[in-house]
């Protein structure tokens, strides 16, 4: 019998937040790193998807297109034994984190009014909150040029957020008032100009001295000040609720912050660091002014670090779903 | 030897005309021997005094005072002066009592002589009740043209008086230069009178003499005539800058952008051979080309240079050069080069590089393009930086500074739309519409040849 997860992660995030990117990123970065991390798909389709996304990246230089029909995806983050607290399971010969991504547009996670005809819609919202009522962690996706633009991060977090919070309370799995999971909250594109700038006129720029090509960095103490700082400019004024939000369904202690990106900065070949004055990782393209293709070689910037956090957290908690 | 009765007469009419303001009017009625003159006068809107006269003779009145009341046609609102100019005729003198009768407020004076050249001298001799001024244009710094007017005459000015100014004439179109003197009705201009001469393109010293109100003479110009055109026309045919003058034989640089979709280029192409063909008749001319595409931004296809195809050749040569540059079509096209920008940075340093070996002399540069340059680092255009990092801004001001370069461009805009500030730059000396080309004005706005736009009045303040 083949081994299984015990810890479940699922992904969430507005329409165009940028799921199906950080999950082709996922991959690009845990083969970027030293150590034994990987991404394995629990079935034939899963396995296929990641290639299709992976290559997408990596060689057509194009973003991934976003699966138009529901799918759900299921991949293992397989790592070293566990050390540590992880020590107990230590007879286990590998760390394993599940990991699902219910790969629908994300305009399924939107508000919609309960009425007779759905279209299937509510079927479909029942299945991700399935997703999410079995996983005890979640990555949600904050896109803060999107917020910049559409604003309506608000809108894709309050619904599912109050039916998940209706399920748990049925089932009678709240903690303290408040659900039992942990979430990693990852601000996306940091790749953008007008992220780093805002992230460097607060002076939280850090840079990891051990990174050859000292790619600017905000660390996990300074996220959530980066994350309030761009709330401030969302098109609706509504993203500052977001945070509200979260504190007031999550507890504090399970509540973390990535700045991340998928596609990462440009480095010039021949230097191979970081240049101010030259980083935005993407060219338009020629036939769609608003299409966009990105320009060199992919460093996910805190792709892994939230998936780890959270397995790492799961595992310490002790509790599968 | 002076009739004291004249002089007595010349002085209550010029006294009487003087009063004259606005829509007042003076009744002058002469009973003479023939009969009876009648003169109203009054002021016009420059405030030239105009006088109309008629006359009825003895045979028409019948010794009838209200047919001889009729005639003289006076207005009790009016200024009145009564003159007898056949004292001693019984006729005469009964309808003078009678005009007395009617307006015993009236001045009565009795001369010898008939007084209509009296009259007339009297008009003539009016000083003047509003300033004249000449009509003119000031380029402005800019090369802007603004309307102005230089003061020929204050008020209280007799005829006779001059004055003496310098100015300046283009070539004035098919009426000539407008020698149009204005008076003002408030802060606006009221044309009094326009003479027109076609005047070679110099510098005149004219005097302009006051001959009596309302007529203002010119010397020292070629005769001039009378011109039909209202104020609105010769308004409408100021042009919009100072016309420029061709600064001699030198160097036209055509920089043409050679990427994108292949007729763009063609046409690009194209709209340079139009501009280079039309000088080929200016000797001693020499022609640069330069072609330049898009920037790739992958790092597995090298970067095309700018090509200088061609350097301070002849006409001819460059045409042939043009003809290549044409045949071999877009060198940038798709993927992995930029699609929304172009090195139009890199032209511009490679553009300084040519001109740091050359000799000094007038440089001419016309880009022919649509995209933008790449900014030296990330901008808020989101532009990828120039691979070189040429800052466009920094080589444009080296060259109109240190190399006397003077720029224009054709560039394919709609009339209305916010031009670029690369383009405004690029564009400075004359700018073009793709499809609309202006070859005359793109090549007289490079200095390359004179202007052909008239200029319908005379300048003042050209340096």
């Amino acid at each position: 019998m083949p081994e299984t997860p015990r810890h479940h992660i699922a992904m969430w995030g507005a329409p165009g937040s940028g799921k199906t990117t950080l999950l082709a990123a996922l991959s690009v970065a845990l083969n970027r790193r030293d150590d034994d991390w990987k991404i394995v798909g629990q079935n034939p389709e899963s396995s296929a998807y990641l290639t299709d996304m992976t290559s997408a990246l990596t060689s057509g230089k194009e973003f991934p297109e976003a699966s138009t029909a529901l799918e759900t995806y299921q991949w293992a983050l397989i790592g070293p034994p566990p050390t540590g607290l992880f020590r107990r399971q230590a007879k286990r010969a590998s760390t394993m984190i599940g990991l699902t991504m219910v790969d629908a547009p994300g305009g399924h996670f939107a508000p919609s009014k309960r009425t007779g005809r759905t279209g299937g819609a509510e079927e479909r919202q029942e299945e991700l909150m399935a997703n999410l009522t079995q996983s005890r962690g979640i990555v949600f996706l904050f896109d803060p040029i999107r917020e910049f633009e559409v604003g309506d991060a608000y809108d894709h977090l309050h619904g599912p957020l109050n039916r998940l919070a209706e399920k748990m309370l049925e089932t009678n799995q709240f903690e303290g008032g408040k659900l039992p999971h942990h979430i990693a909250v990852c601000i996306t594109k940091f790749d953008d100009p007008r992220v780093l700038q805002t992230a460097h006129k607060q002076r939280l720029i850090a840079p990891d001295l051990d990174d050859k090509h000292q790619f600017p960095r905000v660390g996990v103490e300074d996220a959530r000040e980066l994350f309030r700082e761009l709330s401030r400019v969302s098109a609706t004024g509504s993203a500052e609720m977001v945070m509200n939000s979260l504190d007031k369904f999550f507890h504090r202690d399970r509540i973390r912050f990535y700045v991340t990106s998928s596609i990462g900065f440009y480095v010039d070949q021949h230097s191979e660091t970081f240049d101010w004055n030259d980083y935005l990782n993407l060219v338009p393209d020629e036939a769609d002014k608003a299409a966009l293709r990105i320009r060199g070689p992919v460093y996910p910037i805190n792709v892994v670090e939230p998936m780890l956090w959270l397995g790492e957290r799961l595992a310490r908690q002790g509790r599968s779903r | 030897m002076p009739n004291p009765d004249n002089d007595l007469l010349r002085k209550a009419l010029a006294k009487a005309v003087a009063g004259l303001t606005g829509s007042g009017r003076l009744d002058v009625v002469e009973v003479a021997a023939d009969g009876v003159t009648s003169f109203k006068i009054m002021r016009d809107d420059h405030g030239v005094p105009r006088g109309r006269r008629w006359h009825t003779p003895w045979s028409d009145l019948a010794q009838d005072r209200e047919a001889l009341l009729r005639a003289a046609d006076v207005d009790p609102d009016d200024d009145t002066v009564l003159v007898c100019s056949s004292p001693g005729s019984s006729r005469a003198d009964q309808a003078f009592e009678w005009l007395r009768a009617t307006r015993p407020d009236a001045p009565t004076l009795r001369v010898d002589d008939s007084i209509a050249a009296l009259v007339t001298e009297v008009l003539g001799a009016d000083p003047l009740t509003r300033s004249y001024d000449l009509v003119v244009l000031r380029p402005r710094t800019d090369g802007t043209l603004e309307l102005a007017t230089v003061p020929l005459f204050p008020v209280q000015a007799r005829p006779g008086a001059t004055t003496t100014m310098t100015l300046h004439c283009e070539r004035g179109g098919p009426n000539g230069t407008a020698f149009a003197v204005v008076t003002w009705q408030g802060h606006d201009p009221l044309l009094l009178s326009v003479q027109s001469a076609a005047l070679p393109p110099g510098s005149y010293e004219i005097t302009a003499e006051l001959r009596r109100p309302g007529r203002v003479r010119f010397s020292g110009l070629p005769t001039l005539s009378g011109d039909p055109r209202g104020w609105a026309e010769l308004i409408a045919e100021v042009p919009a800058r100072l016309p420029s003058r061709a600064t001699g034989p030198g160097h036209l640089i055509c920089a043409i952008e050679v990427c994108g979709a292949e007729p763009k280029v063609a046409e690009r192409v194209g709209r340079a051979r139009q501009v280079v063909s039309t000088l080929s008749n200016l000797p001693g001319l020499s022609v640069s080309v330069v072609a330049y595409g898009a920037h790739s931004f992958d790092r597995s296809v090298k970067d095309h240079r700018v090509e200088v195809r061609a350097w301070r050749v002849d006409v001819s040569t460059a045409q042939s050069v043009l003809d290549e540059l044409e045949e071999r079509g877009p060198i940038t096209q798709g993927y992995p080069y930029h699609p929304h920008a172009a090195q139009l940075e890199d032209m511009l340093a490679a553009v300084d590089r040519g001109l740091a070996g050359d000799p000094a002399s007038p440089v001419a540069l016309l880009t022919i393009g649509d995209r933008p340059p790449h900014p030296p680092k990330i901008d808020n255009s989101r532009v990828l930086p120039c691979p070189s990092r040429h800052d466009w801004r920094a080589v444009v001001a080296h060259l109109e500074q240190s190399r006397n370069v003077v720029f224009g461009a054709v560039v394919d805009y709609q009339v209305g739309d916010k031009l670029p500030r690369v383009w405004q730059l690029l564009g400075s000396a004359a700018l073009a519409n793709f499809d609309a080309l202006d070859i005359r004005g793109l090549t007289s706005g490079l200095g390359l040849t004179s202007d052909a736009v008239p200029v319908p009045f005379p300048l003042i303040d050209v340096e």
